[in-house]
């Protein structure tokens, strides 16, 4: 298994560091317009204000939301969401792909006439996401530790959640494409669906904040489990979501594995 | 060394599988498994690699299970599939080396052998490499680890008659060290070449095995007679041809009727020969069904 990991590993490693130049860059410049709305915030607020409570809300900036003028509360409004839809993004494709595109490309024939067993293919490659994941995340959180270092006082714990708590969001994607690569092999088509529910679920999270009707869609939403509300005002993840995410990833790599290890690869 | 007993996989998509099949092959045997595309030859070796479950029966290799027990045979397997599939991005050398990384040590002298008989460049990328290539990828990748058992799907396909001949002799080489192969084909002539026994498989049946030798020597001759008269067609003639006067046709009847059938004719010329391998063959897959699963 350790020759598996670590040739993924290397065969993932110049879309890691793409992907993670991008999330980072964003929140950078993200981070960077922050002087220049400084001195605009008093008129912002009175241009914010002509918004309905609830639209305000969505973005978090409602009443017991962010406050755009504190420099977490900036990029809990303006940057979180970028490392969140992109860093998503990249987990999902690389959850969806990275066992699909052995099918896909044919080479699981090569792969399964080696000793290692279909399990272990499974452990590794699960492996080598959450590994990839982890790196991205220390990489953003390295370049948010710089920027909360200038720019104000640094929240230990603030900046550890906002580094860090992509990554559940982030697993969950990843798991639940890793499930459906399993049945659907199609390297292309996996990959649109597993976009579809990055795109799908922030949409469904807009909506569940945007109508008291529809409040209960919060609990599906990956992005309400860590929503950077929770984390700048009470610096923590509420142990609910915490367990429901632990849940979605730890049954999706379960299923996975479960019809993974007794399918006929016929590609 | 590898045993199949009432070997069946269906698949769900009413693609045909294969049905039944059963047979039996000793430790050094080259044995040639021939039938044409579609007629069960990769199901057969995609089950005994458990790339797919059978639907009943069972298989062994060196008294392994080929379900339970296939990390246990793969650890002793090479393969060599009928398309060459490698991850594109990496470098020859760097491929082998993560196929042999799964089996322990290399058996660098070996491997060196290999590549210079082949006359493959280890610095060049997978992706670069024609058909042919990958395929000599494939051969070093699955000779180099010693396997006690080697399983090769259409293993010629896209070599030169050159390297063709030079992968026989490795496969000879292999034999004589007491290697097993199953060696599956549709070109009968490299496996006349090359085998001891034959198993010819037809829509998912595996309808005969002989030796390459039997084969040869069945009842099955190929006639060619010049003559004027009307030859009446009977159910003992295959691969019926006439040109220039001339009717030729395999008799797969019993010799002395056949003597018979000729004596009635005013025969101006006759030549009675040995049929290659295609010619039985087409004998095996022209007769009706029913009659022809043996055993």
């Amino acid at each position: 298994m350790k020759q598996l990991i670590k040739t993924e590993f290397k065969r993932n490693l110049r879309s890691l560091i793409l992907w993670s130049s991008i999330v980072a860059g964003t929140a950078a410049l993200m981070l960077l317009l922050y002087p220049a709305f400084k001195d605009a915030f008093s008129q912002m607020e009175e241009f914010l204000s002509i918004y309905p409570e609830e639209f305000l809300e969505a973005f978090g900036m409602g009443e017991g939301g962010l406050d755009m003028s504190d420099f977490y509360g900036w990029f809990g409004v303006e940057g979180y969401l970028f490392v969140n839809l992109i860093g998503g993004s990249y987990a999902a494709i690389l959850g969806g792909s990275i066992l699909s595109k052995e099918e896909d490309d044919k080479t699981i024939e090569f792969l399964l006439s080696k000793p290692i067993s279909r399990d272990h293919i499974l452990y590794g490659k699960g492996l080598v996401v959450a590994i990839n994941l982890l790196l991205l995340n220390t990489f953003v959180g390295i370049v948010l530790l710089i920027a909360f270092t200038i720019y104000g006082d640094l929240n230990v714990p603030v900046w550890l959640l906002f580094s860090y708590a992509p990554f559940i969001l982030q697993m969950i994607f990843a798991s639940l494409s890793f499930f459906i690569s399993v049945f659907i092999v199609k390297s292309r088509k996996v990959i649109s669906i597993a976009l579809g529910i990055v795109i799908g679920m922030y949409v469904i999270d807009l909506i569940s904040k945007l109508t008291d009707e529809f409040e209960y869609l919060k609990y599906i939403t990956p992005y309400e489990y860590i929503n950077a509300v929770t984390i700048v005002n009470d610096e923590t993840i509420k142990p609910l979501y915490l367990l429901i995410s632990v849940l979605i990833i730890g049954v999706s790599f379960v299923s996975a594995w479960f019809f993974y290890r007794k399918k006929d690869i016929t590609a | 060394m590898i045993k199949l007993e009432a070997l069946t996989k269906y698949y769900k998509k009413h693609a045909r599988g294969i049905l039944d099949v059963s047979l039996e092959i000793k430790k050094g045997e080259i044995f040639g498994f021939i039938g044409p595309n579609g007629a069960g030859k990769s199901t057969t070796v995609r089950t005994l690699l458990n790339l797919i479950f059978p639907t009943s029966g069972n298989a062994t290799i060196d008294g392994l299970d080929i379900v339970s027990d296939t990390i246990e045979i793969r650890k002793m397997v090479g393969y060599i599939p009928s398309e060459v599939n490698f991850y594109d991005d990496m470098y020859v050398k760097d491929f082998i080396k993560y196929a042999t990384s799964f089996h322990g040590e290399v058996d660098q002298p070996f491997m060196d052998m290999l590549v210079e008989k082949l006359e493959l460049d280890l610095n060049r990328k997978i992706e670069d490499l024609s058909f042919g290539n990958k395929k000599k990828v494939a051969i070093v990748a699955a000779l180099v680890t010693h396997p006690k058992v080697l399983i090769l799907d259409e293993p010629t396909s896209g070599l030169d008659p050159l390297m063709q001949s030079v992968f026989f002799q490795l496969l000879e080489g292999e034999k004589k060290q007491g290697t097993t192969i199953f060696f599956s084909s549709h070109n009968l002539s490299e496996v006349q070449r090359i085998c001891d026994r034959v198993g010819i498989i037809k829509e998912g049946r595996l309808i005969k095995v002989e030796t390459v030798e039997d084969i040869m020597r069945t009842r099955a001759k190929t006639v060619r007679i010049k003559t004027d008269d009307q030859v009446d067609i009977d159910e003992h003639m295959i691969n019926v041809e006439k040109i220039n006067g001339y009717v030729s046709f395999v008799y797969t009847g019993e010799t002395k009727h056949l003597v018979e059938l000729l004596s009635h004719l005013d025969v101006k010329d006759v030549t009675i020969t040995e049929p290659a391998l295609e010619e039985i063959f087409m004998h095996y897959y022209e007769r009706d069904d029913h009659d022809e699963t043996t055993h």
